[in-house]
């Protein structure tokens, strides 16, 4: 008998064995695009997975609502002094169930908090999901809240604030997004010692009764995991779900956006940062993306008008502006910010605004436009090596009513109905570039340095500070 | 029956090997000019990068010359004969691209990441980078100056960066890394444009020069690109290796104090000179400064702040050097008796981790720590391709990541053990200690 012969001769188990083997080297070498599932526990708990079988470890994001739980709770002190009693890692003493499980997780994961979610984001290597699930289910039923612990969180507030790198961006967000929405969560204003020395645990455990809910969550994870199997442990780990308490009703949101400066001292010997916000459509809108270019068109480096009127001014020495862009439900915020001298700031500001009102006269030109759009199209590509890359655009599409045109991805098509016209008129309407019409300068400024220097350098611009005190 | 037994052995072992060995494919060749070509292409992602890792550093530079090499990192932006100053960023900045540009000790590397689909603009901007650049005295001159009144600045408003400075001429005393970057920050300004040029030449020697590209590309595509650009570059002849001369070791211990008017808080630098990259204990000394010092894990905060109240801050800085390196643990505190508790009990606990094991919890968490943030690292197209670079570098070989997954996951309680008995002892040590007036 031949080779091939005793081969195909094997019994009938062994051929199934082997075309069983092959199936599954099938699966297991499936493609390497991103597959995308979309799955929810039999307790209610929202599940999205991006299957990335290149990703050598495991990124999840959960999602914890907060715009329909905080009539009673409308204040920010609550819910971070409910995020650093359970979270930070400076208060494990004693220890909590949480804290131990996310060590044994390996420990990489922060949490960060934005007016409409808490979102948790952890790593952890695959052979961990089990774990993870356990994490999740402690996370839901915390129940280690500890008065020791909670009085050491309130004293040492701001020293755990200011730990994180980020943090003067964070708190200029804070002021701009108080001055923006002037009736909702945050609108209580800076958070001061003596409003956090009012706080009592009992808040954080009804707050975290109310809120940690996996009916008010929504769990992200991107990696190379079966998503069948994430959910199976999920609806073995997670609790019952609690009565639903009654929803409490929304307020209408409404925008200001007029212009408004604030100085907040901070005493240390670094240049100040300036951060400029504007309110701009959300990202389902189909204004966003003018708004987007008439932005970069401004602010954008090298190209844009600020970088370049910069460079042909002696006094300025040619400072690169960054962008950040916070994505809300109703509406977005671009944060464009920078370090300078001292003695540039006001010299600064007002070259932003003069650029501003330029575009009245000397409207947005083709070269601009097409740079921004350009530009736009491939950060969206190049984004895409980002281990985190799909998240957002999960929880827009998880957040977008179903009446609601879906966020539409970045690409060339989306991009296609954004006209050159629509850009123009986007910029004269939302931007405030109408200064012939009488519309005041817009844009929220914030400024975190040493107070003194900087009311001592702002003359024009002086009779609109306003200044708050850290310390 | 032994045949059939075989081939369902094959099937077995060829089916599964795959799906339970993580990798990440990395390929090379090498071009008729020397220029050594290494790709690790990702196909879920519509990013690439395209990175010139240049086998020369600041350790290469002639001893009358320090500071050379450094230049070269403001330099490369300077635009050439066919491109002007900063064309190079406002290329890949107008597609949605991130440019990087780094010179250290060992190795400088220029790195684009953009659109995959146009990936041929970065071959093309990095190929006339290597054909001719800009080295006009008003250029080098412009940023000869830049560079002094940077420096200088920084050394004037920093406290951070006059101790580590001073801490690395110590720590590293006979090696290269004693000096910085910038040498002698007084001679930067005279150092010979004549020089420079003719260095520049060896800079750009295509036999010390990887070019990397990872991320999404089409192979055939990708290389008529790569022939296209480079295949013209002239060759260059080989230069000085990078040789891993262990130094004899001797005692670097020495402790200093400086007394500086009007500080609010008080300091304590404290320096442990540690294995550099190329050495066997690299990984075991990463280990180690994991568990001490990363503020996911930090056992020494635990230590001085939870376990004793010490209110003290702890920062920890490590260099990225090949033959040694120094981690720095800097701890300050307004009250000075809290501070030498600090240095006490960190001296404490130094001993402890020479004398015992640390507890399995502790060790599973850091090593699942240090895979997770070597994982993270990888996805990034910059970072993957520094890596490959500086694995190619020091050892020869591509396959990093199969390397450094395998050595981890065999690391044990008492390989951290022996490694913290030779390197957190006393003749590692440099303390410099900075109080207030």
């Amino acid at each position: 008998m031949s080779m091939a012969n005793k081969f195909l001769s094997v019994g009938k188990s062994s051929q199934w064995l082997i075309a069983g083997l092959f199936i599954f080297y099938g699966i297991a070498h499936l493609g390497a695009d991103t597959r995308q599932f979309s799955l929810s526990t039999a307790k209610g708990f929202p599940i999205r997975v991006l299957q990335d079988n290149e990703m050598h470890f495991v990124h999840a994001e959960l999602f914890i609502f907060l715009d329909s739980s905080t009539q009673n709770y409308n204040s920010l002190i609550i819910s971070q002094l409910t995020i650093l009693n359970m979270f930070a890692r400076e208060l494990n003493s004693p220890s909590s169930n949480l804290l131990d499980s996310l060590l044994r997780l390996g420990n990489d994961y922060q949490v960060e908090q934005t007016p409409e979610y808490i979102k948790l984001s952890i790593n952890f290597l695959p052979d961990r999901l089990a774990s993870f699930t356990k994490v999740l289910r402690d996370i839901f039923t915390y129940q280690s809240f500890h008065l020791n612990k909670f009085n050491l969180s309130k004293a040492k507030y701001w020293s755990f604030f200011v730990k994180n790198r980020d943090w003067k961006k964070d708190i200029a967000f804070l002021l701009a997004y108080q001055q923006i929405v002037g009736n909702f969560y945050f609108s209580q204003g800076l958070v001061i010692q003596e409003f956090i020395n009012g706080i009592n645990l009992a808040q954080l455990r009804s707050f975290h009764l109310k809120t940690f809910r996996i009916d008010n969550s929504l769990l992200i994870i991107k990696g190379n995991v079966n998503p069948y199997i994430v959910l199976g442990l999920l609806e073995k780990d997670l609790p019952v779900l609690a009565r639903t308490p009654a929803k409490s009703k929304k307020e209408a949101i409404k925008i200001h956006s007029g212009r408004k400066i604030f100085v907040l001292n901070n005493n240390v010997s670094d240049y100040p940062m300036i951060y400029w916000f504007d309110v701009a459509p959300p990202l389902t809108d189909v204004n966003y993306l003018p708004f987007f270019i008439g932005n970069f068109a401004l602010f954008g480096f090298p190209g844009g008008r600020i970088y370049q009127s910069e460079r042909s001014q002696v006094l300025l020495g040619g400072y690169k502006v960054s962008t950040d862009i916070y994505s809300l439900k109703n509406f977005t915020v671009f944060c464009n910010y920078l370090r300078l001298n001292y003695a540039d700031l006001e010299n600064f500001l007002l070259l932003v605004d003069q650029e501003r009102k330029k575009f009245s006269v000397r409207s947005i030109v083709r070269k601009e436009y097409l740079d921004a759009l350009n530009y736009y199209l491939g950060r969206a590509q190049v984004e895409t090596g980002n281990y985190a890359y799909g998240m957002q655009q999960m929880l827009d599409r998880y957040q977008t009513p179903p009446a609601s045109p879906l966020p539409s991805a970045r690409n060339s098509e989306s991009a296609r109905e954004v006209t050159f016209e629509r850009v123009v008129q986007v910029m004269d309407t939302l931007m405030g570039y109408k200064h012939k019409t009488g519309i005041r300068e817009r844009g929220i400024i914030v400024l975190i340095g040493n107070a003194n220097l900087i009311i001592n350098n702002l003359k024009i611009l002086k009779t609109d500070v306003v200044e708050l005190r850290m310390d | 029956m032994v045949i059939k037994k075989g081939i369902y052995c094959f099937l077995f072992i060829s089916l599964f090997t795959p799906v339970f060995c993580q990798t990440i494919n990395i390929t090379s060749f090498e071009l008729p000019n020397g220029l050594k070509v290494i790709l690790s292409p990702s196909d879920d992602m519509q990013a690439a990068a395209v990175c010139i890792y240049n086998m020369n550093g600041a350790r290469h530079d002639l001893a009358d010359n320090r500071g050379i090499s450094y230049l070269f990192q403001y330099l490369m932006f300077n635009g050439n004969e066919n491109l002007e100053s900063y064309d190079h960023v406002l290329f890949i900045n107008k597609m949605g691209g991130i440019v990087s540009g780094r010179v250290s000790h060992d190795n400088s590397v220029f790195c684009d990441v953009l659109p995959a689909s146009e990936i041929n603009v970065a071959l093309w901007l990095e190929s006339e980078r290597l054909k001719s650049l800009r080295l006009d005295d008003a250029s080098i001159n412009y940023q000869k100056n830049q560079i002094f009144n940077r420096i200088n600045r920084l050394g004037e408003a920093s406290l951070n960066f006059r101790a580590q400075t001073w801490i690395n001429s110590r720590v590293f005393d006979g090696l290269p890394y004693a000096q910085p970057l910038y040498g002698d920050l007084n001679k930067i300004r005279n150092l010979n444009n004549d020089q420079i040029r003719e260095s520049y030449q060896k800079f750009q020697n295509l036999s010390n020069i990887l070019l990397i590209i990872a991320g999404k590309f089409d192979i055939n595509e990708l290389k008529a690109g790569i022939n296209k650009y480079f295949q013209n570059i002239p060759p260059g002849k080989k230069s000085q290796e990078v040789i891993a001369n262990i130094s004899t070791p001797h005692s670097s211990f020495s402790v200093k104090n400086w007394v500086l008017p009007g500080l609010k808080n008080n300091f304590s630098f404290f320096a442990i000179k540690s294995p550099g990259k190329i050495n066997y204990d690299f990984l075991y000394f990463d280990f180690l400064r994991y568990y001490l010092t990363d503020p996911r894990l930090s056992h020494l905060d635990y230590m001085i702040n939870k376990v004793n109240k010490l209110n003290v801050e702890i920062e920890a800085t490590y260099t990225d050097y090949f033959e040694a390196n120094v981690l720095t643990i800097q701890m300050s505190c307004p009250e000075r008796i809290n501070l030498e508790k600090a240095k006490y009990i960190l001296q404490q606990e130094f001993m402890a981790l020479t004398t015992k094991l640390i507890n399995n919890a502790d060790f599973r968490a850091v090593r699942s720590l240090m895979e997770i943030d070597f994982n993270k690292n990888t996805y990034s197209l910059e970072d993957r391709c520094l890596r490959i670079g500086e694995f190619y570098h020091m050892f020869g070989e591509l396959n990093f990541f199969d390397a450094y997954l395998r050595r981890l996951r065999r690391v044990s309680l008492y390989d951290i053990l022996e490694s913290a008995k030779k390197y957190l002892k006393k003749e590692n040590q440099v303390i410099l200690n900075v109080y207030g007036e």
